[in-house]
């Protein structure tokens, strides 16, 4: 039956349309782009990632330019390659991780807050959406947004290596098959992190400092701990210390920041203890009507 | 449309519905109880949100608590009392969210926004974001999107609420265009009964989690026709009072007003006067008191009601 106008097609059968998880993620996305933050933070990510680009390019430059021969010495002493140069590249010096983590602090924090604070769950759940699908909606946001925003990261370095300068370049050939899943880790974590955290919160700015403040104060009682045990394996408390481990790790650097066994626990304990919370928080149950 | 027997939904060990029994008819149903009164719950139920703890039942065909509950929701529309409004997008952008939730392609949920928009008078202004409308219009996004992807039901929770009178008259309005120009089973629920006595064929009265009363429109404001409003010239002796009993049932004496369910018509007032020697000054038909059934339902006398069935 047309809805209005004669002229209206009869409705379609209504299992023609995305899955409903799709259908959020995507609505949510849309909104993020279109929020002053999101451009700011598109500008500070794509900056980063040009800054990353032009050194590479400098250090091609002057490994194989012999006008640059006087500050070659100098430049391998204040630019070492190897698996520290390949685990930075994600971190930047922690620069990078840092920026994400506020980044999906303000854009994640109200992913689920603000569906509390204006009610918008209980009516998804009046529609054919089932807790499963709302809850892998958001959380293939939480986790996508970050994923998306490494994946330059670990492709473009890599590409321009391979561009410039043949398989001799200043990046491994193989440096995906370690940079993308360490980058898939992170996002992963991150993603769980701030899913559970924003379903703690009852609107978005609480959901940013609930982030924030898992986020530091992890690192802080792990600092505390792995201080007071003289155990640095404490430190896997920390979701901050985990994110900085994966590349580390996955890239062999000798000395990580965290060893593997603590990694893989913490990792697993954030992932499963903040999926859960988010679980809990957003069941039908909980929807008031 | 929806049957149910014997249904009890329980939040833990408190009673939320307890042994409600309903045969709801395709048509406009009136759900009226104060706050506490189990509509939420039942509406919830209803959706597939909530499991029975005992009972069985149908809604459009499907089982309560079945597995289907999710698809069910599909064709159902649900308008929520609360404002649920996303608050930093375009009225058409959110209703083509929702037409897509429901399962709607994305092309056909677009169009289906347009047109619902109009339906419900907001086409001009579709593309604001809704954080500048005004409490009227933000019930009518809530209206479109229920019916963006043309449910076979409708609930709709409070939906005159913060309305001003003009508000609430094009509300009303827009639920019975619904009804009669999309052919959509409406479920009302609403405290307010001018609102369901405007627009109801049905009404279900629900207190407590207990169903107080249940039957149609019609039958009521047949049973409501038999209420007057009687003054004789002198009070009434001892008598005549006793005598007043096989005119009708005497539900009200308020200094010489009596208030009457009379058991033959209006002829039999003037007829009864004559034979006891009284004086008939004033009978005055009660058809608008719908709310004085609905306060005896809630004091437990439910018959008068059943009586309308």
């Amino acid at each position: 039956m047309p809805i209005y106008a004669p002229s209206l097609p009869p409705r379609p059968a209504l299992d023609q349309g995305l899955p409903a998880a799709l259908v959020i993620a995507r609505f949510d996305i849309r909104r993020v782009l279109k929020q002053r933050v999101g451009r700011f933070f598109g500008f500070m990510f794509v900056g980063s990632l040009l800054i990353q680009l032009a050194t590479l390019y400098v250090r091609h430059l002057l490994r194989t330019q012999s006008a640059f021969g006087g500050v070659r010495d100098f430049a391998a002493q204040v630019l070492p390659q190897g698996p520290e140069f390949h685990a930075g590249i994600l971190t930047m010096s922690g620069w990078l991780t840092t920026l994400l983590w506020f980044q999906v602090a303000l854009v994640g924090g109200g992913l689920v807050a603000r569906d509390s604070l204006y009610r918008i769950r209980p009516l998804m759940y009046a529609h054919p959406v089932r807790p499963l699908d709302y809850l892998a909606a958001k959380g293939l946001f939480a986790a996508g947004l970050p994923f998306i925003i490494l994946l330059p990261f670990a492709i473009l370095p890599w590409g321009m290596s391979l561009l410039i300068a043949g398989t001799s370049g200043p990046i491994s050939v193989w440096a995906p098959l370690y940079l993308v899943p360490s980058a898939l880790l992170i996002a992963l974590l991150m993603g769980a992190v701030t899913l559970g955290a924003s379903s703690l919160a009852a609107s978005p700015k609480a959901g940013f400092g609930w982030v924030l403040g898992i986020s530091l104060g992890a690192n802080a009682l792990g600092g505390l701990l792995s201080g007071l045990l003289h155990q640095p394996a404490w430190m896997a408390l920390s979701p901050q210390a985990l994110v900085q481990a994966w590349p580390a790790l996955l890239c062999r650097v000798t000395d990580p920041p965290l060893d593997w066994l603590p990694t893989l626990v913490g990792t697993t304990v954030h992932l499963v203890l903040w999926t859960y919370i988010a679980a809990r928080r957003t069941r039908p149950s909980e929807a008031v009507l | 449309m929806i049957a149910f027997q014997d249904l009890e939904v329980r939040y833990g060990d408190t009673v939320a519905l307890a042994n409600l029994s309903l045969d709801l008819q395709d048509g406009i149903v009136g759900l009226l109880g104060p706050n506490g009164s189990g509509k939420s719950t039942l509406l919830k139920t209803l959706l597939g949100l909530l499991s029975p703890a005992k009972g069985t039942g149908q809604v459009l065909g499907v089982g309560l608590g079945s597995p289907d509950a999710a698809r069910l929701r599909g064709r159902i529309g649900y308008m929520p009392e609360y404002d649920a409004l996303i608050e930093d997008v375009s009225a058409f952008e959110q209703v083509a969210f929702w037409g897509e939730l429901s399962g709607l392609p994305a092309d056909s949920a677009r169009d289906r926004a347009h047109e619902v928009l109009y339906f419900v008078g907001l086409d001009e202004s579709r593309y604001r974001h809704v954080s500048g409308y005004s409490t009227g219009m933000r019930q009518r996004v809530k209206l479109a999107q229920a019916l963006v992807h043309s449910p076979e039901l409708v609930f709709m929770d409070e939906p005159t609420n913060g309305l001003d009178p003009e508000g609430r008259r094009r509300m009303l309005d827009l639920v019975l265009k619904v009804r009669a120009e999309l052919g959509t089973g409406v479920i009302l629920a609403s405290h307010l009964l001018e609102d369901v006595e405007r627009c109801a064929d049905q009404l279900v009265i629900l207190d407590k989690g207990h169903l107080k009363a249940s039957g149609s429109m019609a039958g009521l404001r047949k049973m409501l026709a038999k209420r007057f409003e009687l003054r004789f010239m002198d009070p009434l002796s001892d008598t005549q009072r006793i005598k007043l009993d096989e005119l009708g049932r005497v539900l009200d004496d308020h200094h010489g007003l009596y208030d009457l369910e009379l058991n033959g018509d209006a002829t039999d007032a003037f007829r009864w006067a004559n034979q006891v020697g009284a004086v008939l000054v004033q009978l005055t038909p009660r058809h608008d008191r719908l709310d004085e059934v609905l306060i005896r339902a809630l004091h437990g006398d439910v018959a008068a009601v059943k009586e309308g069935n």
